[in-house]
């Protein structure tokens, strides 16, 4: 393809125009290669932070809470639950239409009537927002409340709901600017649970199905309106355990535990948490770690104002672990409706303690303190009112591990052991008991002013003798006393667990009492700053004085003594293989007939001592009862106790019953806790007879 | 050639300018057009459902005398049963009226029984919808149940002067509560169509069961209504409980398939059931202007 000079003829003749033309190659040359590099290190070498830069701005990640796992009786009856509540929640990004709509009608309005003024636009936009919403609730309300005959006659008169205040009835401006300042993202709450939990004026279950039935059959499917369920803690058996059980609260912003991999992959992407829930009291936080489970999450899409647009992938949240616990539901209604009975002269209930211990396993069956709070009315947002009426009551002192009390004659099972096992008493030794007993020259009484005469171990028991104590007391001295107490682990904290993790609590329950008295001389030295009297140990025998201990304790104190040891490790988790060893026990250290005559002379104490009123025709059990004197509101007043373990020659459960006194000390072990005792006794009976 | 390249072209253009001028037109012409289509294409459906009922005729006119004889014994043995079926009823129900005068109890929500033949089922969701041969001028309203037997098919959900549309069970817009039977709490749960693959049988959700609930044994549950929500009467049956129920993700609640009655796989007659009341959400939901088209969605 040469000319005829023999030249290409797109070859330039000029050797400056060819000088230019690669000069021009030369420049788009290096321009390509410049863009193509670009290009390759855009696309390939920054791709991972340009996608995550995008992601940023385009995506979230909405955390998920998990279901709280499940508590359970030694039985599997549901202690606590998990409810399904129904919320009605509205699609602010679906709205924007309709707020928009209504924005400009409202603007339109208040140009017309003020022209010379600016309008307030974030204010007109607020109140179309809410005109919005709450046209659409009062249908919502229409619908729920009305029968069909009644909205037909257009007189819906509300049935199916509670007579709620009407500024109950509307969205607030401060909820909805809260919502979308904090969670634009998610479906705004209209109304936050159908069964109307914190309206003081909860629903029917049926009432509550009737308003979710009437929504779902005759609200739009498709809509900006949606009906949504989650799980809520519940609390089915109301006040029942509320102690043991405790109750959850809010927790601050969770922004969840997500594993390390996805915490890599979700750096930078912006998390929405929720507002979860955490045991506040009771096993709910003692166990709050293993009950909480592990949050969910959502990503997704956002748009250019903040709202969730489009769900691109999600994981369910995981629920929490279920706890088993040690209670027996029957033994425990038992014992808390007979303290229920328990009233003072005004009628309200008495403040009151009640435990039943399996001998064995040391498990605890039954936990009971009055008074006592609903925790349903905790789960949720609990009312000022509410919360100040429980503590007017009292009712958040777990009695039966946190109350610390003088054991009283329940003590003098102690003072027994601690004289024979210190030889100054044997079991069968007589001892003269008149109305008194001179201790450093101060007349101590015997609580029956005639005296009881000529009195052994077991009639001691029996009639709760005050004087053989006195005399055996200073016998065996205030140090073989307080060793022997502690043998018996009064001044041991219990229900002691390890720890979850770090931080995690490291007791059963929150909070047992870890103050416990058991004194000697050093220790009135040190509180008093006086040395120790025999009038003390007299006091100290029978189980005044300086002793404080719990209504656990002495139960432990019972089941040991059914065994023939000295301690007893109590648990409120139950366990199918534990295997009845209890950490520090160690044998009574005494004789044969010594143990015999202890539990003999419990026994005598049911069937004809201070506790015949609670005898238990067919059913022999041994117990101790205790009156001990303490001062309320600084007004002398009596403690009612009762420890002892049934059935007498087989022992299998133990107990302990305490009753704070009224201040007219008409108060007495036998007579007012002994009917507790009996019950529980009764209550496990029939429920060891259906198995 | 060019012709025709020109021809085609006049087509797109044709085909976009309508697309754009139907887009542009109000809603309510929009609305018209369908709803008079909906009309102009109701004697055609109609014929359709005559066709098959004459199809159907014929079809046991052939039938020899003998299976006629049969048919005719088994028929008459129905019959007997059914008429000792409404005595007792009868008996109940007058018992129930005397009750409840005598306890001066309202009467319960009363629904007028209307008979109508399916007269076709939309192609384009197939078991989704059906169109029967009752409409506005018979009574029917949006959101009336349609049942077959104790058996609920579906619900109104738009009506036209002589026709209806139904949503069937197993349409993505049904949705009602429910009591699943051995279900001792009575838990309410929530049925929502829609729950079916493509190119599988249809199916319905039975959501929030709870944990605690347990088919009975050795029977497949039956999912029935639960009359709370003023639309359904109580204890119809929407379905059977499809090969138990599982847990969801999250381990705290259950679900289920429904399998709904197996009629809606021939279905040829309901009954719609028009209550004595609108239900609120009628109330509220439907268009005061009669001339439009009513829809419950």
């Amino acid at each position: 393809m040469k000319d005829v000079d023999g030249q290409n003829p797109s070859a330039p003749s000029d050797p400056i125009s060819a000088w230019r033309l690669r000069a021009v190659f030369c420049f788009f040359f290096v321009g390509f290669v410049y863009v193509a590099f670009g290009l390759g290190y855009r696309q390939l070498y920054q791709s991972v932070f340009l996608t995550s830069q995008s992601d940023n701005q385009s995506q979230r990640i909405v955390i998920l809470p998990p279901s709280r796992g499940k508590i359970f009786d030694r039985n599997g009856y549901v202690l606590v639950d998990n409810r399904v509540r129904w919320s009605i929640k509205a699609d602010l990004l679906a709205l924007q239409p309709e707020f928009r709509k209504e924005y400009l009608d409202l603007l339109s309005k208040e140009k017309a009537r003020a022209p010379d003024r600016r309008p307030d636009f974030d204010h007109l936009q607020q109140t179309a927002r809410l005109n919005v919403l709450n046209a659409w609730l009062s249908k919502i309300w229409f619908i729920i409340d009305s029968t069909n005959q009644k909205a037909a006659q257009g007189t819906a008169k509300i049935k199916s709901t509670p007579d709620l205040h009407p500024e109950e009835r509307m969205v607030h401006a401060d909820a909805l600017r809260k919502h979308l300042s904090e969670r634009r993202a998610l479906k705004f709450p209209l109304i936050v649970d159908l069964s109307f939990p914190n309206s003081g004026q909860s629903l029917s279950v049926e009432a509550s199905n009737r308003a979710v039935a009437r929504f779902i059959e005759q609200f739009p499917v498709q809509g900006p309106i949606t009906l949504e369920a989650d799980m809520v803690r519940s609390y089915p058996n109301g006040k029942l355990a509320a102690h043991v059980l405790g109750y959850v609260r809010d927790t601050d912003v969770i922004k969840g535990e997500l594993d390390d991999e996805l915490e890599e992959r979700f750096n930078n992407l912006q998390k929405l948490g929720y507002i979860g829930k955490k045991g506040a009291e009771g096993i709910e936080a003692s166990y709050n770690e293993s009950l909480s489970g592990h949050s969910g999450w959502e990503r997704w899409t956002k748009t250019s104002s903040g709202y969730n647009k489009d769900r691109l992938e999600h994981q369910a949240p995981k629920q929490g672990a279920n706890v088993n616990l040690s209670l027996d539901t029957k033994i425990q209604k038992s014992a808390e409706d007979a303290l229920a009975k328990i009233v003072d002269s005004q009628g309200k209930p008495l403040p009151a303690a009640a435990v039943m211990l399996d001998v064995n396993t040391g498990e605890i069956l039954a936990l009971a303190s009055q008074p006592s709070f609903d925790p349903n009315a905790m789960a949720d947002r609990v009312t000022q009112a509410y919360v100040d009426t429980v503590n007017t009551e009292g009712g958040w002192l777990n009695r039966s591990i946190q109350g610390l009390y003088p054991p009283g004659s329940t003590f003098k099972l102690i003072t027994a052991t601690a004289g024979m096992r210190s030889k100054n008493i044997d079991w069968d030794d007589i001892l003269d008991c008149g109305p008194s007993y001179l201790v450093g020259g101060r007349a101590f009484p015997e609580h029956e002013p005639a005296g009881y005469g000529q009195v052994d171990l077991e009639k001691m028991l029996a009639v709760s003798c005050n004087v053989w104590n006195y005399q055996v007391g200073l016998r065996t001295g205030p140090e073989n006393l307080a060793k022997e107490a502690r043998r018996f682990g009064l001044d041991t904290p219990l229900l002691q667990k390890p720890a979850e993790s770090e931080n995690a609590p490291t007791t059963e329950l929150p909070n047992p009492a870890t103050r416990m008295v058991v004194p000697d001389r050093a220790y009135k030295l040190r509180v008093a700053g006086q040395p120790w009297t025999d009038g003390d140990t007299a006091n100290t025998s029978i189980g005044q004085g300086y002793l404080l201990t719990t209504p656990l304790h002495m139960a432990c104190v019972a089941a040991s003594i059914a065994r023939g040891e000295t301690r007893t490790t109590p648990s409120i988790i139950h366990d199918p293989g534990r295997d009845g060893r209890h950490a520090g026990a160690e044998p009574i250290g005494l004789t044969t007939p010594q143990l015999q005559a202890l539990r003999e002379g419990m026994l005598r104490c049911v069937e004809e001592g201070t506790a015949k009123s609670v005898r238990i025709p067919g059913l022999p059990y041994a117990a101790k009862t205790g009156t001990s004197e303490y001062f309320k509101n600084r007004e002398k007043a009596h403690l009612a106790w009762i420890v002892g373990y049934a059935p007498a020659d087989n022992p299998v459960v133990a107990f302990c019953v305490l009753v704070e006194g009224q201040l007219d000390t008409s108060t007495w072990g036998g007579k007012t806790a002994g009917p507790v005792a009996r019950d529980m006794i009764l209550a496990w009976q029939s429920g060891a007879e259906d198995k | 050639m060019d012709n025709n390249r020109q021809g085609a072209k006049a087509s797109y253009v044709a085909l976009v300018f309508f697309i754009g001028l139907w887009m542009l037109v109000p809603s309510a012409v929009r609305r018209f057009n369908r709803e008079a289509f909906a009309e102009f294409q109701a004697p055609a459906l109609h014929l359709v459902g005559k066709g098959r009922d004459l199809a159907r005729y014929w079809e046991l006119k052939s039938r020899s005398p003998e299976e006629l004889a049969a048919a005719s014994r088994d028929l008459a043995r129905i019959n007997a049963a059914l008429e000792l079926k409404i005595h007792t009823l009868d008996d109940a129900r007058k018992e129930n009226v005397r009750l409840r005068e005598l306890l001066r109890y309202p009467s319960s929500t009363e629904f007028v029984t209307l008979v109508a033949r399916v007269s076709v089922r939309e192609t384009s969701s197939w078991w989704q919808r059906i169109i029967i041969r009752k409409g506005r001028s018979d009574g029917v309203v949006p959101g009336c149940p349609v049942v077959f037997g104790d058996r609920v098919i579906g619900r109104v959900s738009i009506v036209h002067l002589t026709t209806s549309e139904v949503d069937l069970v197993t349409s993505p817009s049904f949705r009602c509560t429910a009591f699943l039977e051995g279900d001792e709490q009575n838990n309410v749960v929530h049925v929502s169509g829609g729950a079916g693959l493509s190119l599988t049988a249809p199916r319905a959700l039975v959501s929030i069961i709870p944990v605690e609930y347990n088919p009975p044994a050795g029977q497949i549950a039956k999912v029935m209504t639960t009359g709370l929500g003023g639309v359904f009467p109580a204890h119809l049956t929407l379905g059977t409980l499809e090969s138990g129920v599982h847990s969801t993700a999250e381990k705290h609640l259950q679900e289920g398939v429904l399998t709904p009655a197996k009629e809606l796989n021939f279905i040829q007659e309901v009954s719609v059931l028009i209550p004595k009341y609108p239900t609120a959400g009628e109330i509220l939901l439907t268009p005061a202007d009669n001339s439009k088209p009513e829809e419950f969605r």
